[in-house]
């Protein structure tokens, strides 16, 4: 587990919603992620300071998430996107199957994210040549919204990615 | 098989060099994006000087898409000499200035600017806080009129209702205790405001209210969403009112309704003293109309809703007076009207000091109508309501 998110305090956060599905389902349409990110932000978002910008906000980053993992998943097995809150931090936690290569790339990526130079890997991805890097949903997420991250690999098959995000008071 | 994501518009305004985004641009690939793209490269070839690229209605952007309008972006800045491009956003969106800022440290022929109170010249008159204290005495009085008014309009508790324009949110307020929609949403473009009307419901215990930041003209509300839908005194302080009231038509459900309320205030009058202020009414409104606002727009509500494809339009008016309780409040509005027409605004247009003092005395007798024992001191308003066509 990558030190980040609060896990100290996770008895704290009160589950608000939960997806589940099979990620065969998920993986075979790219509009899943714009739909559940819109759903669940749309969700979420009618008692925070500013419900419609805090709505974009939020679509904006776990969208990101989602495309990620759309990417970057095993071939079979539950996906689970859930969210809960404390206070100002929601946090997004979400669970696939995953090999020993998926586990690697996100155990990687998020090894950058720490990186004193994440800002600039951000923005030198951003504007390369090529393919986009396929981590740079997740740095958009560590560098532009502050997220803090955390990482389970310790279930066979599976890893829990957990990600942290305080945007009601967010300076975006 | 991906379904590509097309929820979103792409408008060339050669007039005005404008390209705008409208919409949610995810795309799973560039290819997705082929048509925005040959758009802007056909609008390209018409361009000199600067390029606008409008995404302030640009709300959701993956980071494929922003790729393939930063591709576009710099490669037109490389490869046509002596263009600019402004990149124009909103504050609204929340994530897109500083998405697009990256785009200024690539090329320095690209800028990006967040419009903001600018874009309503006078708007700035209405955000001080001394204004606060005038805004809610107007809302106490004109409440005891439109309290009644508002269930003739067709409003009704479970509605779904969104306040627009909604100030310091005290009428919104007032609609939660009164009415009890089933959601209520409060928009201004005021952060100011909308943080004092979050500490007043938070003060009153009521819950409930979703104050958001918003352009009233280009709001990011969905369509299709309200059962009713208030503007209150405010088409009168926007230098293009039919934008707003299209806003307002779009956000309303077919079948809801679009409630405004709004001045004359060359009609305002008061006895004794009548002549002077009446004069000082008529200079109100010449003065408004120096900073392209319309004051005197009650009347012309009917016309208005009618052209912007209402139907079923409802129209009355009421004059709050010095008799609507405590005739101090009357007074109390007057004072700060003064302050604000003959004070800020007659300053900033530059008006001689003889001018001002006239300004002024019709204020004064308007105040001293509204206290005198006698007196009789009025302010009329126009309300307006219509149905959006099934």
């Amino acid at each position: 587990m990558r030190a980040g998110a609060d896990q100290a305090g996770l008895n704290t956060f009160q589950p608000l919603l939960s997806v589940d599905m099979d990620i065969g389902v998920f993986g075979s349409n790219w509009a899943y992620c714009d739909r559940l990110s819109s759903y669940v932000a749309r969700m979420i978002s009618h008692n925070r300071t500013d419900s419609l910008l805090f709505a974009n906000l939020f679509s904006s980053a776990i969208n990101e998430l989602l495309e990620t993992i759309f990417r970057t998943h095993s071939p079979s097995g539950r996906f689970t996107c859930s969210v809960a809150r404390s206070g100002e931090i929601d946090r997004v936690r979400l669970s696939l199957p995953a090999d020993a290569e998926v586990k690697a790339f996100y155990d990687t990526a998020l090894a950058r994210l720490t990186q004193s130079d994440a800002p600039e890997q951000y923005r030198a991805s951003l504007f390369s040549e090529g393919p986009l890097d396929l981590s740079i949903g997740l740095f958009e997420l560590a560098v532009d919204y502050d997220a803090r991250f955390s990482l389970d690999l310790e279930i066979p098959d599976m890893l829990h990615i957990t990600a942290d995000l305080a945007l009601d008071k967010a300076k975006i | 098989m991906a379904t590509p994501q097309t929820s979103f518009d792409v408008v060339f305004d050669e007039n005005n060099q404008e390209f705008s985004i409208i919409g949610a641009m995810r795309p799973e690939s560039a290819a997705e994006l082929a048509g925005c793209t040959a758009l802007f490269e056909q609008s390209l070839r018409t361009v000199r000087g600067t390029l606008y690229l409008n995404v302030k209605r640009l709300v959701r952007l993956n980071n494929i898409g922003f790729r393939v309008l930063a591709d576009l972006l710099i490669d037109a800045c490389e490869n046509k000499p002596g263009l600019k491009i402004s990149v124009i956003t909103s504050s609204v969106v929340g994530w897109s200035t500083r998405k697009f800022g990256t785009l200024s440290a690539v090329n320095d022929n690209i800028i990006v600017e967040q419009y903001d109170a600018d874009f309503y010249p006078g708007q700035a008159f209405v955000e001080d806080d001394a204004i606060i204290s005038l805004l809610r005495t107007q809302t106490k009085l004109t409440w005891r009129h439109e309290r009644s008014m508002l269930a003739r309009h067709g409003l009704k508790p479970d509605m779904a209702v969104a306040d627009i324009c909604c100030g310091i949110g005290d009428f919104a307020v007032l609609l939660q205790k009164e009415f009890e929609p089933g959601r209520l949403v409060a928009l201004d473009h005021a952060k100011p405001s909308l943080d004092y009307a979050r500490q007043v419901a938070k003060d009153f215990g009521v819950d409930g209210i979703e104050y958001v930041y918003g352009d009233a003209s280009e709001m990011l509300l969905e369509d299709d969403q309200f059962d009713f839908v208030t503007c209150r005194h405010s088409l009168q302080i926007f230098d293009r009112p039919e934008l707003i009231l299209k806003e307002l038509f779009r956000i309303c459900k077919p079948g809801g309704r679009v409630y405004v309320t709004n001045e004359k205030n060359s009609h305002c009058l008061g006895e004794p003293r009548g002549e002077s202020i009446q004069w000082t009414y008529n200079e109100v409104a010449k003065i408004v109309a120096h900073f392209n606002h319309d004051i005197e727009i009650g009347p012309k509500s009917r016309r208005l809703m009618l052209d912007t494809g209402f139907k079923d339009v409802k129209m009355e008016s009421f004059m709050v007076t010095n008799m609507d309780g405590d005739p101090q409040d009357f007074a109390d509005i007057i004072e700060a009207w003064k302050n604000l027409f003959a004070g800020k605004m007659a300053t900033m247009r530059g008006d001689d000091p003889d001018f001002i003092k006239r300004f002024c005395q019709g204020f004064d007798d308007h105040i001293f109508a509204a206290l005198h024992p006698k007196g009789y001191a009025g302010w009329p308003i126009w309300v307006a309501s219509g149905q959006k066509p099934l």
